[in-house]
């Protein structure tokens, strides 16, 4: 006696679609990604034991080992750096200003930024690496 | 003349895609690390009318190249007996106007011994305090 085989259904899953969803997320991840700003800028980062992570901020200044000034990642002459940060200040509604300076700047230099920076009403964040000891 | 035989589509496999494109994402949420700020948030005080009265009164830290400088005494001493001198301080106990440290720097110390100075006034609960000195803006 022959038995026959009942045959079964084939269930084929359409699956061409989630390349698309997969490449959605690619470029959603892409467009939404905040890049450094300050990636052109080359410091060397002062270093201690006694810091943090912290909240990051919006606005930024930064001064490299050529004492040259920077706001929000752009070359920024010293005499309006007061005026710019008070502007940045009312645009993002925050205070909070990161200070990255290079750790073999003078005094000379950085001490009227901290000075101008307090004018402007900024409150100062200032950044470093943690050094372990 | 008989019709040309219609060429059959050509259909690309392209299910492959989506796993390379998954895998291009697990890659990338794998291996990102985001960048997160290191330091410590300052509370400089509002200037005072009368800053050379007010130096009178208050701690200082005296800066000049490496050498530092605290207390009454203006003692020379090291970053670490800075850091165990604020910490005797207990400012966290005091109001806040006696916790404001002033840092005199002279024009050649690098920020990177003005930043360990800063943050360790910062740990000790210090506050400190900015003198102008008058005329001079950033250059």
């Amino acid at each position: 006696m022959s038995v026959k085989r009942k045959k079964r259904m084939r269930t084929l899953v359409p699956t061409t679609s989630m390349a698309d969803i997969a490449f959605l997320l690619n470029i959603f991840f892409m467009v939404t990604s905040n890049f450094i700003k300050e990636a052109h800028i080359e410091i060397n980062q002062p270093s201690s034991p006694e810091i943090d992570a912290m909240k990051e901020s919006q606005i930024s200044v930064t001064m490299d080992r050529n004492g040259e000034l920077w706001l929000q990642g752009k070359p920024c002459p010293a005499e309006i750096l007061e005026e710019g940060v008070r502007a940045l200040i009312l645009e993002h509604a925050d205070k909070l200003v990161m200070v990255k300076i290079d750790k073999d700047v003078r005094q000379e230099k950085y001490g009227p930024v901290f000075m101008a920076l307090s004018k402007a009403g900024a409150e100062l964040a200032l950044v470093g690496q943690k050094r372990k000891e | 003349m008989p019709l040309p035989k219609p060429k059959a589509l050509f259909e690309p496999e392209v299910t492959s895609f989506a796993d390379i494109a998954v895998l291009l994402i697990i890659f990338f949420i794998l291996t990102t690390t985001f960048v997160v700020p290191a330091g410590n948030k300052l509370d400089i005080p509002s200037a005072s009318t009368d800053p050379a009265a007010s130096q009178q009164k208050q701690l200082s830290v005296d800066l000049a190249g490496s050498e530092i400088r605290f207390g009454p005494a203006k003692r020379t001493m090291s970053l670490d007996e800075l850091r165990a001198a604020l910490l005797e301080r207990e400012f966290k106990k005091k109001p806040a106007d006696q916790r404001i440290v002033i840092v005199n720097s002279a024009p050649d110390v690098p920020y990177g011994i003005y930043f360990e100075v800063v943050m360790a006034i910062t740990n000790a609960d210090g506050v400190l305090a900015l003198i102008e000195d008058e005329g001079k803006t950033p250059r």
